[in-house]
């Protein structure tokens, strides 16, 4: 692999760098043969980044490699790899010096193993970064843009300078759209006190955008942190972002499309809302007979997808449940982890079900996804980001991860790790096998209609149905 | 505004006078070493010259030539002694640390002999701050070694090169390492991080580089925590050399030109962490 960046574009590529480090860890790197794709996901998969640098941003650009044989006996076809944040922004660390100094900048691979990026900087000085990196497995949200009803462009500086107005401190923000405007407010429905709390609200008339389609009224919130990073990198180089999405519970995705050069793409999970199109689905579940799933809201939306999709798609479904039953906790049904291979389940699953899932549960997952992909159940080959349907799946291979502490949240806590655990228990509840945990703060908002703070939020509104048994049964 | 209007017979007891008009000549140099506390300072007929050490490893020097001061006098040979760095800094930049325009901060020092204090008299403006520090045995000072006879390789360049390059260097690295060879690539600063490591290379041919002697091949270590805080004085200076001699130990000089266009010189001697046999 050997990719040649010319100087001019050497702050772009910084700055999608910076970008990424805000959402994520690690950075995924995979020279593909329409381009460089920069990779990430943040810890609690609600995020995720991917900038895709065409071979016209660079002056030389070469994705072959020739890697070591894979585990069915096939080539590697790519290289791919991940690196440490840390690392790689220590290259790019100060893009006002990068942008004055360097000529240009070559990324390749050396045997060491090291993935090497080399600044040819003025006054004929070289600097040599060696990163180490770990060889893994694509990272790749399926999601579709066509497929959203929504769809707003807005120039970054209008959405810049809205967002400003937002207390620095706020987490998540809500987006209300209509077909005449659009109404951004910060979002108080987690906080003990909604009266006590500071209000934020901003309207915008769709005349302000440059494009503007609401095919679905709906109000959405998803996390600012995040949308602050891709407005920064926007207003940065200048491109109009677009923003694509459909309903609450359904991922929001942020696109700029401006530059032939590169693409890039932003995909958000965002708060399940507890309105009334849950309650008309949750009669729709009994039918589905769905034993790993655990939530209503999850069945229902695997209800939608189904009416979507063919009929492969839903033997797939089945059959990937059944497989993946025995191996799965109930929370949050594993679904963001969907694997290119067979996990056609989690395709169906939205982003939300994704915050269920707490680390372990992801192990768990993950070797079991990672077998099935040996088995080559692949029915979902790892396409490119504009396919498939409007979730947010991901793939993504044997990935060690810390341990979250798996106590059972008392309190209402914001870690989405834990919500695997709430989820448990509200299981448990349900089937009334209370075994004197105390309900979680969210089970009961849920009744009420507010969601919790966490962007996984399932909303099982008036069910006692069980869809799946708890872990302890399983163990 | 000099102060030569308030000599009084203090004077007779004082060894040492010095008179600046500016402060900041003085104060910036300082800032170049300070990263200790302890400072001694060694008074001679040429000037002043203050050193810092650290672990034993590593010694920072400032000369301020008797030719910086407006006045300067010193009744004895020599005369040294220990002071707090940090205070006399504070004391310095009294009036603040910003530069404005046409206002100086005058600076008159006194030193009285073994055991009596540094006195600062200093004024801007009309306001006047007097500041007697206490002086301190002074401790033996290291002895590097360092004659330009063993110097084998030696290096000139401008700092601004170097500058951002020290100042990102990865600290999770334990040490510096510096190669110097009259083949490529010549002069090379290496870190060895978590991330990985790091490489600066700079050739014999930049531009930036005003002079490469090189005899043989050397590459040597040292430690990073010591030698980071050097780039203070890199980025108050305009030129850089860099040293090493036969034994691997490392001689950066830095040229500082203060704001009235004068000259004077940061020095910092480092002894290797291991030799690296080439």
């Amino acid at each position: 692999m050997k990719c040649i960046i010319p100087g001019a574009n050497i702050k772009v590529f910084g700055k999608a760098i910076h970008s990424l480090s805000k959402i994520g860890e690690e950075l995924y790197l995979e020279p593909l043969e329409h381009g460089l794709a920069l990779r990430t996901v943040n810890v609690a998969r609600s995020a995720y980044g991917c900038f895709v640098f065409a071979p016209e941003f660079f002056y030389h650009y070469d994705n072959s490699w020739s890697g070591p044989e894979g585990e069915m006996g096939e080539e590697e076809e790519t290289f791919k790899c991940k690196i440490q944040m840390k690392s790689v922004l220590a290259v790019f660390r100060s893009l006002p010096t990068l942008e004055r100094t360097v000529d240009r900048c070559k990324v390749t691979l050396d045997e060491g193993p090291r993935l090497v990026f080399q600044l040819y900087c003025k006054h004929s000085i070289t600097k040599t970064y060696n990163l180490t990196f770990q060889e893994c497995e694509t990272l790749q949200a399926v999601f579709s843009k066509d497929l959203c009803p929504n769809a707003i462009t807005a120039q970054p500086k209008l959405l810049t300078e809205v967002v400003q107005n937002f207390q620095v401190s706020l987490e998540e923000i809500t987006l209300i759209v209509s077909p005449e405007k659009v109404i951004l407010k910060n979002y108080v429905e987690s906080e003990p006190d909604p009266s006590k709390v500071l209000h934020t609200q901003m309207s915008l008339a769709a005349e302000e955008f440059d494009y503007f389609q609401i095919g679905v009224d709906t109000e959405l919130t998803f996390c600012l942190k995040e949308l602050r990073a891709i407005l920064a990198f926007a207003e940065a180089a200048g491109m109009p972002i677009s923003l694509h999405f459909e309903t609450s519970g359904k991922p929001i995705v942020f696109s700029l499309e401006g530059d032939p050069a590169f693409d890039s793409n932003f995909v958000m999970a965002t708060l399940a809302d507890l309105g009334s199109t849950q309650g008309s689905q949750s009669s729709q579940q009994q039918a589905l007979n769905r034993p790993s799933t655990s939530k209503t809201k999850r069945t229902a939306k695997r209800t939608q997808q189904q009416t979507r999709r063919n009929e492969s798609g839903m033997m797939e479904n089945r059959r990937f449940q059944e497989n993946r039953q025995p191996n799965r906790s109930c929370a949050g049904g594993g679904s963001f982890l969907p694997m290119d291979s067979g996990f056609d389940d989690m395709m169906n699953d939205g982003m939300d079900d994704v915050m269920a899932m707490g680390a372990n549960e992801m192990e768990e997952a993950l070797s079991q996804e990672a077998a099935q992909q040996r088995n080559g159940t692949s029915l979902h080959e790892a396409s490119p980001e504009r396919s498939g349907s409007p979730e947010i799946p991901l793939e993504l291979g044997k990935r060690p991860r810390a341990h979250y502490p798996e106590e059972k949240p008392t309190s209402h806590d914001q870690s989405h790790d834990d919500v695997s655990m709430v989820m448990e228990e509200e299981e448990q509840e349900q089937e009334d096998l209370v075994p004197g945990t105390p309900p979680s703060k969210r089970f009961r908002s849920m009744f009420f209609g507010i969601s919790s703070q966490s962007q996984a939020t399932q909303a099982p509104t008036d069910t006692a149905e069980v869809l799946c048994e708890d872990t302890d049964d399983e163990d | 505004m000099s102060l030569s209007t308030q000599q009084g017979d203090e004077d007779d007891n004082n060894i040492l006078v010095a008179k600046v008009d500016n402060a900041r000549n003085i104060s910036n140099i300082l800032k170049a070493i300070h990263f200790r506390d302890t400072a001694t300072v060694f008074a001679s007929s040429n000037g002043l010259k203050v050193t810092v050490e650290e672990s034993k490893c590593v010694q920072a020097n400032a000369f301020i030539q008797a030719g910086v001061f407006q006045e300067y006098t010193i009744r004895q040979d020599s005369a040294t002694f220990k002071v707090n760095l940090t205070v006399l800094l504070e004391c310095l930049t009294i009036f603040g640390s910003s530069s404005a325009p046409g206002m100086n901060t005058a600076l008159k020092m006194c030193y009285a002999g073994y055991g009596s204090p540094l006195q600062l008299l200093l004024e801007e403006g009309g306001v006047l701050t007097d500041c007697s520090i206490k002086t301190m045995e002074p401790d033996e000072m290291l002895d590097f070694g360092f004659s330009s006879a063993n110097v084998e390789n030696k290096v000139i360049m401008k700092s601004e090169c170097l500058r951002e390059a020290w100042s990102e260097l990865d600290m999770t690295s334990e040490v510096l390492q510096i190669l110097m060879s009259p083949d490529k690539p010549y002069f090379r600063l290496s870190t060895f991080g978590y991330a990985g490591s790091i490489h600066a290379d700079y050739p014999k041919d930049s531009d930036m580089v005003e002079s490469f002697q090189c005899e043989q091949t050397q590459t040597n270590r040292y430690k990073l925590s010591l030698l980071k805080p050097s780039v203070k004085a890199l980025s108050l200076s305009c030129k850089i050399s860099i040293r090493t001699d036969h034994r691997g130990f490392l001689s950066l000089q830095y040229m500082v030109r203060n704001e009235d266009g004068q000259v004077s010189f940061v020095e910092y001697y480092c002894c290797p962490d291991e030799e690296v046999e080439e």
